[in-house]
């Protein structure tokens, strides 16, 4: 049978499996209601705008909406307007293409109420006003997700908006002085022409004062944040390079001014215009570079329900988490995520604890069984006690936790940055000092104050400010190639210097799901029905069953069974040709009166047709491929490499042994692993943490640079520094390989201007640099830093 | 040569440039480049259609303005 695509989503499956509506395929139920909506409401030219992207299949599990409209929601994330109208800032997930845009924007404006819905493309941020007479926000959210995305709110803190405003704010400023530099350059072409033709004092006086007028908004209002980083540095009693900059361009404007208006000869405006450039591009890509730390609380805000439902008497009350007292009874509910630690007391079902423990299985839960915040039902419908409070439950403890370590961050002064002081105060000496030496050595005032300032200007630190961001954007570009995705440049020089690197291991050293390792067969069985049985579940172990079935089995389909139950705990049961089949572990064959004998350290999966036991699978979860090869390389870089995992000893040492790590730490907690990482901290080790649960998240939040992997939970890419979107060890060889190159090349970019000033420095002090040596010097030194950094770039492709 | 009319050529010419930035400047004041990959497939999605729907959302603004306005 062909494969054919999904008319909603475009992931293409074999038509067998796909749901047939006259002429229209879909893979599941929730891509054919989005279809059928977007029909109905005239929105389908989405699917001709949207032309060959895929999307992902909706996803079904929501949190209640109902969330939404709480008092306690509103009051944290709804800005009430004018007129009856309230904003708020959500982000949109799921957006793939331009056309899911236009789509989500179309499907809002449509309704009554809204007033505002824009949607940015770039990072998925909507913003929307709607009249609160009109409509209630869960509404608004259920039409997001009922075209197949989902919403969830975000913070628009006051960082983020600052953030955004100085990113504005330099945009504006360097568009002003490339403005005013570019266009001094073409009269410049004219006066230089001149200065060897020879011209006219007119006509030298035209162009200076043409000069003049471009160079004003090009120092007073680009450089403006210059004049502020020299007043701050002063403030703290140094001597920065902004101070520097301002200092060399405020001279030479004024001198310039005074050579233009008593018609003297040659003017320096070209050189303000080009200083403040060079040095506020070095700074934009800076801007352009740096992280928000804001963002990542926002996520947090995702995680901590806001409300919980609490049993008064008969009556079920809402109630602010912060409310809830020791011994309330909570009721929770399928797809409810638990705020407060408690102990069931009736009811049963199963909870997904894997972003807390990074245990992938289902845990089930009865009478008795403790309940952890953070936590998320699966199916569970279920009434316990609450054991703690709040603020002392495990959740509101770890938002705290991370919220420290966040601030805590151990920073790495940076090499240029310090470099710089020392090279503004030599320059700013050497400049006062050329000037007294002319002025007492017999020359004009005029004379001795040009050549002080062309010591400053030759000086300029173009090329220094330059030689960091220009390497450290090369460096993000080479890492975004090979899905590494550095966060901030800064982390790039931090990366460079880590002598430990701290792995987990579920999901970063391993696969993070059970592959079959070992299949036994006592009798011969129809593939085909095993495999449409463990195709009916998501279970981690069913899974890895179909994949193994995929692998081995070559043109295999799914044979139809029927009356499939999942018994949580226990596997599948089914009914395929009339008889039972029934696939899980040893307790579900206990129960079918089947006899087992396999015993094993690994997780076993049996398959039993009519009461006969086929087969037994043997599962574990591999490490990563090149694994092995990625962990040498890394110690052979020199490094020290240590695996902390919460798993037991036993399949600690297994893996570790596998890959070659020598250093383990099972049995550790989240808080152990941040304590070991301060710890290694105090003896003198920059630490690099690589995870992907929300178990390694104080960790990665503790570490000098803190590692995620791709498909890790949201809030471990949002709190870590790195992110290796394609999961491989390898890319974390790399991510290190590709610091240190950049690191080098940083050290190489100021090692050329040094010399670069060393050379030129002594020239303008004896008073050979004229204003074309200036302007020329300045703009080859920035050339052949740029040029420096291509060259790696285009080396290491 | 008479140097007014080099004078007066500059002069028009970086006027000419000051508008350009000016309107530049207004533009990234006013947001239109923040959404850089929206700014690309603008013109996808740039017809009749989502003409008629800005003027639907600028009538329910004014809808909402006058509702408050009116006396009772």
């Amino acid at each position: 049978m062909s494969d054919v695509k999904c008319d909603h989503c475009h992931l293409v499956f074999s038509d067998s499996v796909m749901i047939h509506d006259e002429e229209l395929r879909f893979c599941c139920n929730g891509c054919k209601g989005i279809y059928h909506l977007l029909k109905d409401e005239g929105l389908d030219s989405f699917y001709t705008k949207m032309g060959e992207t895929t999307l992902t299949p909706p996803d079904q599990q929501f949190e209640a909406s109902e969330n939404f409209d709480s008092p306690t929601f509103y009051e944290r994330f709804v800005t009430l307007g004018e007129e009856n109208t309230a904003q708020i800032s959500l982000i949109i997930e799921g957006i793939h293409c331009a056309a899911c845009v236009w789509l989500n924007e179309k499907a809002l404006h449509k309704m009554p109420g809204v007033i505002e819905a824009h949607i940015n493309y770039t990072n998925n941020k909507a913003h929307i006003v709607w009249d609160v007479t009109k409509l209630k926000l869960s509404t608004i959210i259920e039409m997001i997700r009922a075209i197949g995305y989902n919403a969830y709110p975000y913070d628009a803190s006051m960082q983020e908006v600052r953030a955004n405003k100085e990113r504005k704010e330099y945009y504006l400023r360097m568009a002003v002085a490339a403005f005013a530099s570019m266009n001094m350059m073409w009269i410049a072409v004219a006066q230089y022409a001149g200065y060897f033709t020879g011209m006219s004092q007119e006509i030298k006086t035209i162009l200076n004062i043409a000069e003049w007028v471009l160079a004003t908004p090009a120092l007073f209002y680009s450089g403006w944040v210059f004049y502020r980083g020299a007043y701050y540095g002063l403030r703290n009693g140094a001597v920065t390079m902004d101070m520097l900059v301002v200092t060399g361009s405020t001279l030479a404007y004024f001198y310039s001014i005074y050579i233009t208006v008593l018609e003297k000869g040659d003017a320096y405006f070209d050189s303000v215009a080009m200083i403040i450039t060079f040095v506020l591009l070095g700074k934009f890509l800076e801007v352009l570079s740096r992280k928000h730390a804001a963002d990542t609380l926002d996520v947090m805000g995702k995680y901590v329900p806001s409300e919980v439902s609490v049993l008064d008497g008969d009556a079920i009350r809402s109630v602010r988490v912060s409310e809830v007292n020791v011994g309330d009874t909570i009721i929770i509910r399928t797809g409810e995520r638990a705020a407060i630690d408690g102990e069931v007391i009736s009811g049963e079902g199963s909870f997904d604890e894997s972003n807390l423990t990074g245990e992938a299985d289902p845990i089930f839960k009865r009478k008795g069984d403790n309940i952890i915040s953070g936590t998320t039902s699966i199916d569970a419908l279920l009434h316990y006690r609450a054991l703690k409070d709040y603020a002392n439950s495990t959740l509101s403890h770890l938002v705290n936790l991370l919220e420290n370590a966040m601030r805590q961050k151990p920073k790495i002064e940076q090499l240029a940055n310090r470099l710089s002081e020392y090279f503004s105060s030599a320059i700013l000496f050497l400049a006062i000092g050329t000037f007294w030496v002319w002025y007492f050595w017999p020359h004009t005032f005029d004379r001795a104050l040009m050549v002080g300032i062309s010591v400053i200007i030759i000086a300029c630190p173009c090329a220094l400010a330059l030689a960091t961001p220009v390497a450290t954007i090369v460096g993000l570009a080479l890492g975004a190639k090979r899905s590494i995705l550095f966060k901030s440049a800064a982390q790039i020089e931090t990366m460079a210097k880590v002598t430990m690197i701290v792995l987990d291991k579920t999901g970063t050293i391993t696969q993070g799901r059970p592959a079959v390792v070992y299949a036994t067969y006592h009798a011969g069985y129809d593939r085909s029905v095993l495999l449409a049985l463990v195709s009916s579940s998501k279970h981690p172990i069913s899974l890895g069953i179909a994949q193994y079935l995929d692998k081995t089995e070559p043109m295999i389909q799914t044979g139809g069974i029927s009356e499939v139950n999942e018994i949580p705990a226990r596997g599948l049961v089914g009914r395929a040709n009339g008889v039972m089949i029934a696939g899980g572990n040893a307790l579900l064959m206990e129960d079918m009166g089947i006899e087992t004998q396999t015993l094993s350290d690994k997780s076993l999966f049996y398959y039993a047709v009519d009461g006969e036991l086929c087969a037994t699978f043997e599962l574990q979860d591999l490490p990563k491929e090149n694994a092995l090869e990625s962990i040498q390389s890394l110690r052979e870089f020199g490094l020290r490499v240590v695996m902390l995992t919460g798993d037991h000893t036993a399949s600690a040492l297994r893996v570790a042994g596998a890959v070659g790590i020598d250093e383990v730490h099972a049995h550790v907690t989240a808080q152990e692993k941040a304590d070991f990482i301060d710890k290694a901290h105090n003896e003198g080790h920059v630490v690099v943490m690589a995870g992907d649960g929300v178990n390694d998240l104080l960790a990665l939040a503790c570490a000098d640079i803190g590692i995620a992997m791709g498909n890790g939970s949201d809030i471990a890419i949002e709190v870590s520094d790195i992110v290796l979107l394609n999961d491989s060890l390898v890319s974390l060889t790399e991510a290190y390989a590709i610091s240190r190159r950049t690191y080098g090349l940083i050290k190489q970019n100021l090692g050329i201007s040094l010399i670069y000033n060393a050379v030129t420095i002594p020239l303008a002090m004896m008073g050979y640099i004229i204003p074309l040596l200036a302007a020329l010097s300045m703009s080859f030194s920035s050339l052949l830093v740029v040029g420096n950094s291509m060259r790696v770039k285009w080396m290491y492709k | 040569m008479d140097s007014w009319v080099v004078a007066m050529m500059l002069g028009a010419s970086l006027f000419l440039g000051g508008i350009a930035l000016i309107a530049f400047l207004w533009g990234i004041k006013t947001g239109q480049f923040d959404d850089e990959k929206r700014m690309m497939n603008q013109v996808q999605f740039d017809d009749e259609n989502e003409l008629n729907d800005a003027a639907d959302q600028q009538k329910k603004r004014d809808a909402l303005r006058k509702k408050d306005y009116r006396p009772e």
